[in-house]
């Protein structure tokens, strides 16, 4: 059996379709809002857009050893709310990296429960995740009831408004995440990731260890959900326990965008990165293109249904030729 | 490098079924053994327990005299072991190269994987098959964009590659052209003289009479046999294959009616093709029962799901001389098919639902609309009486009844529908032999009653039994057909496993 020409280009490429897509929404977005490239525009746009991209990353990890992580949007309303109640408005500098610290080790710890459920006791990915989304959420309202509480606005601006030599901070942070990507890609820890998403029975015969695999990609996820929750945080400056939970979806679909398989085995991280801009900048066009809201999660809904469909569609469209 | 391995009176259950009851095995360096045996004695358990793919319940492991224990894969390839599985343990997603050398990748400082080196040494390896090639086989290529041969091929280099002294070979040639194998056997024939140990599991006599220096055969999870390859022939392997004591008598008695040979063809097949089938012809008679034979996965599911409108494929079926062409179950359903598929709990039958339910799965239309519950309820308590099925109700779960009476709700099911043609795919798998004698009986008084029954069996003597034809298929065809005098039991296993001499009688 050959494959198409399209076919081993998206294989072989499949952050392709993800960058036409984010040029194409440039374009729009040039369009509706032509000063997107200064300095303060790009700034402003980028920091809204880090938490998801952060989130992304993990989510995109832990679909490519062939799980899923639902539960991402409650590890980030933890820290949220933890950092809102721990820190408060009038905290110092010290108490909040203290307390990131110990959001990180909370999202370690989520992660840890996850994979724990997953890989030890061979629950389902969906499953598990989606009731321990219940119950890291659940979490959050106990630590915060009711929105309210926050960060110093000083430490809140410095996420803000930094631009380290004229870039806006996101883009260190996503180099940083990028170049940490690509060196776990190039070792032999990469390849396990692969091969465990691919085809887990075939990875086990070859002697990978499978269990510990998938364990670490949930833990890799929780500390990326928790490090997405501290950017949410200093991005609105306040705390709300529900922060995270429209955020899965859309971490979800980042990666889908970003042309890895749902099945897991086939993509990276750069292209989900990608997929998380997009999403972004689609929200921003509805925003300036003064369309109703409700239009974006439309507008998201309808990306993700295609996404999924397309690969059946295609073979259905083949079976009928044949 | 070590000597030898030896496998002592190996347990292996998986459920209640014993695979390995008493497996013995003795690999020694700078040798060949054959690992031989019918469908389901055990070979491929047995070598899952040298390879650490299973552990096992009883026995001993012995490498170089001194007790072993594998829990894993990876321990196994600690004492340098390896295996080329039948299921390919390769990832499609993955290259030729990442796959070869997938948790031993050669290292940079940094942890950072060695592309360089990669893709020398597997240069390096793909030069031991070099001119064998139908494709421009390159490290960087995908597993997904090779041919089966080709995934063969480097399923072997991945095995070898990383010096093993032990090899495992399971059914390694099964999808190898005549060239691929030459070189394969050149290459064991280098790999003993280095002093490795080879051990060949295979179907195919010609194979093994060509590599193998000993044999060793099993039967029914237990090791029946072994030597020097030298000191036997094909026909005395064979026999060894068989087992003795046989339940035959008690099936020929009843079972053979005789004089069917002047009755009207019901069922036509000509040129059937598909992936896993070629050129498939035969007819069946009315009131026939029309045995298949061979090893499991020769292209039987293939036949049977084919007619069955659940595969497509390319040939003529004629059902009492006008061509049929179904293209769903639904389709061979109407048309007076009916299939009792080979897995009972995943084909066959809704296992967590209730008996009703599953008996009148394919005939609740018939039951008009509102539902005639009751006489549904009547319909399907007669047919379970009529089969003898024993349960506690038509409302009890499927999952509570045993293998036979399980097997009796799947006939049963179809039965309600008043088929013409029946396909089954190894109905007794897994039946108890009271069950056993009760489907021969059924089956016989169905063919009577003018079904024609294509009955599809792993198990040897049911056929020799039951049927007066038995076609016996091997690589998707259909290789002979035995009946009367040829219809023995030494010419169904040489038949199936592909031998010289399918025919004639031979003692």
């Amino acid at each position: 059996m050959r494959s198409s020409g399209w076919e081993s280009l998206t294989g072989r490429q499949p952050a392709l379709f993800a960058l036409i897509l984010l040029v194409l929404s440039v374009a729009i977005n040039l369009i509706v809002q032509p000063n997107m490239f200064a300095r303060e525009t790009l700034n402003s746009n980028m920091r809204v857009f880090l938490p998801i991209i952060l989130m992304a990353v993990g989510q995109a990890i832990v679909i490519l050893g062939g799980g899923i992580d639902i539960s991402v949007g409650g590890i980030a309303s933890i820290v949220n709310a933890v950092l809102a109640t721990r820190v408060g408005l009038d905290g110092s500098p010290g108490d909040m990296w203290t307390y990131v610290l110990v959001s990180l080790l909370i999202g370690l710890l989520a992660g840890g429960i996850n994979g724990f459920f997953i890989s030890y006791l061979r629950l389902q990915p969906i499953i598990t995740t989606y009731a321990t989304s219940f119950l890291y959420g659940g979490f959050a309202l106990y630590v915060l009831p009711n929105p309210g509480g926050g960060i110093p606005g000083d430490i809140a601006g410095l996420y803000r408004s930094s631009t380290p030599f004229g870039l806006p901070l996101a883009f260190y942070v996503i180099a940083i995440v990028l170049l940490l990507w690509w060196y776990l890609r190039s070792t032999r820890y990469g390849n396990f990731l692969y091969a465990v998403g691919g085809r887990a029975q075939a990875a086990y015969e070859t002697a990978v260890p499978v269990n510990w695999v998938q364990f670490s990609t949930y833990v890799v996820s929780g500390l990326m959900a928790a490090l997405s929750g501290v950017a949410i945080t200093m991005l609105s400056g306040s705390g709300n326990a529900d922060i995270g939970s429209p955020m899965t979806l859309n971490s979800i679909t980042a990666v889908v965008i970003g042309g890895n398989a749902l099945s897991g085995g086939m993509g990276g991280v750069a292209g989900p990165v990608m997929g998380a801009i997009t999403l972004g900048i689609i929200q921003n066009i509805i925003s300036f293109a003064d369309i109703n809201t409700w239009w974006e999660t439309f507008v998201r809904a309808t990306i993700i249904v295609v996404a999924l469909a397309a690969p059946g569609l295609v073979n259905l469209f083949r079976r009928r030729l044949l | 490098m070590a000597e030898s391995l030896s496998a002592r009176n190996i347990v292996k259950r998986y459920g209640g079924v014993v695979a390995l009851s008493d497996g013995n095995l003795d690999v020694h360096a700078r040798e060949v053994v054959a690992l031989i045996g019918a469908n389901g004695s055990g070979k491929s358990t047995m070598s899952k327990v040298i390879n650490g793919v299973v552990v096992l319940d009883g026995g001993q492991l012995l490498l170089d005299g001194k007790p072993v224990h594998f829990p894993s894969p990876q321990a196994a390839k600690n004492a340098g072991i390896s295996t080329v599985f039948q299921e390919l343990s390769l990832i499609p997603q993955m290259t030729v190269a990442e796959n070869i050398w997938l948790t031993r990748e050669p290292l940079n400082g940094f942890g950072v994987v060695d592309r360089k080196a990669v893709k020398t040494r597997t240069e390096e390896l793909l030069a031991l098959f070099e001119g064998t090639y139908k494709t421009t086989l390159h490290p960087d290529s995908p597993i997904v964009s090779l041919p089966p041969d080709e995934r063969q091929i480097i399923e072997i280099l991945k095995a070898i590659s990383f010096d093993p002294w032990l090899i495992i070979l399971d059914e390694a040639t099964a999808s190898l052209d005549n060239r691929q194998v030459q070189r394969l056997f050149d290459l064991v024939a280098k790999w003993k003289e280095q002093g490795k140990a080879i051990v060949f599991v295979s179907h195919r006599m010609e194979e093994i009479f060509r590599i193998a220096d000993t044999y060793t055969v099993l039967r029914n999870g237990r090791t029946v046999g072994a030597g020097s390859i030298k000191d036997i022939n094909e026909q005395q392997l064979i026999k060894l294959m068989i087992e003795k004591e046989s339940v035959l008598g008690f099936l020929r008695g009843e079972a053979k009616s005789g004089e069917k040979i002047e009755k009207e063809v019901s069922l036509e097949v000509q040129n059937l093709t598909s992936s896993a089938l070629r050129d498939v012809s035969f007819r069946v008679h009315k009131g026939e029962l029309l045995g298949i034979g061979g090893l499991q996965g020769q292209g039987q599911y293939h036949l049977l799901h084919s007619l069955f409108g659940d595969i497509p494929y390319v040939g003529t079926v004629k059902l009492f001389h006008k061509e049929v062409r179904f293209k769903h179950p639904r389709e061979a359903m109407r048309g007076g098919f009916a299939l009792v598929p080979g897995d009972r709990a995943r084909e066959g039958l809704l296992y967590i639902r209730s008996i009703l339910d599953n008996m009148l799965l394919p005939s609740w239309r018939r039951y008009g609309m509102p539902l005639k519950v009751s006489t549904a309820r009547k319909d399907a308590a007669q047919t379970g009486l009529s089969l003898n099925l024993k349960m506690a109700g038509l409302d009890a779960p499927v999952s509570s009844l045993s293998g036979g009476n399980a097997q009796k709700v799947v006939i049963g099911k179809w039965l309600m529908r008043n088929p013409q043609v029946l396909l089954l795919d190894d109905p007794t798998k897994g039946v108890d032999v009271g069950s056993k004698a009760e489907f021969y009986s059924l089956l016989t008084g169905l063919s009577e009653q003018g079904k024609t029954i294509l009955f599809y069996s792993s198990d040897d003597e049911e056929l020799i039994g039951l049927c007066d034809r038995v076609l016996v298929m091997y690589d998707g065809m259909i290789r002979t057909e035995l009946s009367g005098t040829t219809l023995t039991k030494t010419n169904l296993i040489a038949a199936s496993l592909g031998a010289t001499q399918p025919h004639g009688e031979v003692a």
